[in-house]
């Protein structure tokens, strides 16, 4: 049994599998299926300071090595999230930990977000994760994500507004990805999660409309995992705080990858719609991995890429 | 999740097929309108599940009645008995059993009658299966619903058999024959049956439990991918949306929002 704990300095968790923001729900759906303490973290869905109804459908489509997708961050608001069963004060009797993914139409916003959360519910809150990426949102999201300026003043809004750790998920959709990085880092961000999903499109050619209501979406699944880990790779180089890694994991061997071109810790989401059960067998296969290449320790696999 | 082996596999007849599975996880419980999540293979370009209606589970075993309309559906199609699938179920909330003082109706679209079927177990009064489709060639279960003691009344729209038109006109003859009886409504079919039906219904004051869907994902609440617009009762004639997946597929029709 290899030590599969994972330190990001300002918190730790039991060990380096979460859930991909937005694949997981609120965390409550798939407690029914195995005990969620079980994961490293559960990352819920974007929160944002109020209600928000999402997209018009269809909201998915398959393709080939995966999905698109084009939610648009339905949610419950701040409040509703902070108060109600379904929401912080369910996942709190499950035991997990807890990272609150969050975004806003403004870095206000964000901010407003974020000091709600510290000053209702620090406790029961792991970190926060900047939503700077959802490709599916005419304000907020990647209109941050993609333009230095406007990322740099989010993270430095939230990191003023909140003493609780903060990951800055970052967008693909960017000439350079470490340039974001290297902002989020400057700006106070304890760590960086990627990739979000890159912005896409299907059409139905019986119709020719597209296959999403939105028109365009953002591509998950297996297709993008080569992609997030040449990107884990590049921001590994670039910075020094730790990284999510995500993108097309569907396997226990996947997640390693992700480990060795530098993430301290994965995530796991569409693969989640697939198979409910994978994270429990990711976290199985990277504690046997380490024990059969003599890994005492998972955080002596981050980065370990032999070039 | 848990294994379902097929048993059968069959083609009735067009693009319309059955599959029996042995799934004694799945058919424990069940009942009318919830649905299988089906993994259907392992194909990089068919790697999402299927959800489909339950036509029936008894015995440990789950039918579902399918239409080949995509990749999903016909490599489904393809599958022989003995071939092990990965099936999540039962979904999603299903339909009320029906009161002892109603008369309880199924109004269907086509293969939608799959998704009412198991009421006929169900019906402590004789029930109604009122079904739509496009053409003869487009219906089922007829002979099923008729042998579980369903009056059985057609509507196409080409009118090749039964009534010329559609489903909903024949609830009003049906609603005249029978004076002072109290019914209900369960439906299952294309959304514009359903808006349609919606209406009727509320206009009517008649009472009722729909079967709405969105293309889905999860199956289990987690990807708000599927979601319909039902009435935000905290803001009167306003919307909301939830998940057809975890918040239905059945919805009341109090719940169903038909516009403004």
């Amino acid at each position: 049994m290899a030590d599969i704990k994972v330190d990001f300095g300002k918190f730790q968790l039991k060990n380096p599998v979460m859930t991909a923001s937005g694949t997981f729900g609120h965390g409550l759906e798939y407690s029914q299926f195995y005990d969620i303490s079980r994961l490293g973290a559960v990352v819920v869905k974007g929160i944002r300071s109020v209600q928000s109804d999402g997209n018009p459908t269809p909201r998915v489509a398959e393709v080939t090595g995966g999905m698109l997708n084009a939610i648009g961050l339905q949610g419950p608001g701040v409040e509703k999230f902070l108060h109600d069963d379904h929401y912080l004060p369910g996942l709190k009797k499950t035991g997990a930990a807890v990272i609150v993914n969050i975004w806003g139409k403004t870095a206000e916003e964000y901010a407003e977000v974020a000091a709600r959360l510290e000053a209702e519910a620090a406790a029961d809150i792991t970190a926060l994760e900047i939503n700077i990426s959802c490709p599916n949102v005419k304000a907020g999201g990647a209109a941050f994500g993609t333009d230095p300026k406007l990322a740099a003043q989010v993270i430095s809004a939230v990191r003023n507004a909140t003493a609780l750790p903060l990951i800055t998920k970052l967008s693909p959709n960017v000439t350079s990805i470490a340039e974001f990085a290297r902002i989020a880092e400057a700006c106070g961000s304890d760590a960086v999660s990627l990739i979000n999903t890159l912005s896409a499109m299907a059409i139905d050619i019986e119709t020719r409309r597209p296959k999403l209501a939105n028109v365009t979406g953002g591509l998950s699944g297996p297709a993008v995992k080569p992609v997030a880990i040449k990107m884990v790779h590049d921001v590994y180089k670039a910075v020094k705080i730790p990284i999510i890694g995500m993108g097309g994991i569907t396997c226990g061997a996947d997640a390693v990858e992700f480990l060795i071109a530098g993430a301290t810790a994965v995530a796991v989401g569409t693969t989640n719609f697939v198979d409910p059960f994978v994270t429990l067998e990711v976290i199985d296969f990277i504690d046997s991995y380490c024990d059969r290449h003599g890994f005492k320790s998972v955080s002596e696999l981050t980065g370990s890429l032999q070039l | 999740m848990s294994k379902a082996v097929i048993v059968k596999n069959e083609h009735l007849h067009g693009d319309y097929y059955r599959a029996v599975f042995d799934a004694p996880e799945c058919a424990a419980g069940a009942y009318a309108g919830q649905f299988v999540n089906l993994r259907i293979d392992k194909r990089n370009d068919n790697m999402l599940r299927r959800p489909f209606s339950i036509n029936d589970a008894k015995d440990g075993q789950i039918t579902i009645l399918y239409k080949v309309v995509g990749k999903g559906t016909a490599n489904l199609s393809k599958l022989a008995a003995g071939t092990e699938c990965d099936m999540l179920g039962p979904c999603g909330k299903g339909f009320s059993a029906p009161a002892d003082d109603v008369i309880p109706v199924a109004v269907c679209g086509g293969y939608g009658a799959a998704a009412t079927f198991m009421l006929t177990r169900q019906a402590k009064q004789r029930g109604v299966l009122l079904l739509g489709a496009r053409s003869k060639d487009d219906l089922l279960l007829t002979d099923e619903y008729a042998a579980a003691g369903f009056d059985v009344r057609i509507a196409t729209d080409d009118g090749s058999a039964g009534f010329k038109g559609r489903v909903t006109e024949l609830i009003a003859p049906l609603v005249a024959e029978n004076p002072g009886k109290k019914f209900c409504f369960y439906a299952c079919g294309p959304h514009p049956m359903l808006m349609a039906l919606a209406k009727l219904l509320k206009a009517e004051n008649l009472d009722g439990e729909l079967s709405i869907d969105q293309i889905m994902c999860c199956g289990v609440g987690a990807c708000f991918g599927c979601v319909v617009k039902v009435n935000d009762h905290a803001h009167p004639g306003e919307w909301m949306y939830a998940r057809s997946c975890a918040d239905g597929p059945v919805f009341k029709l109090a719940d169903v929002y038909v516009g403004k």
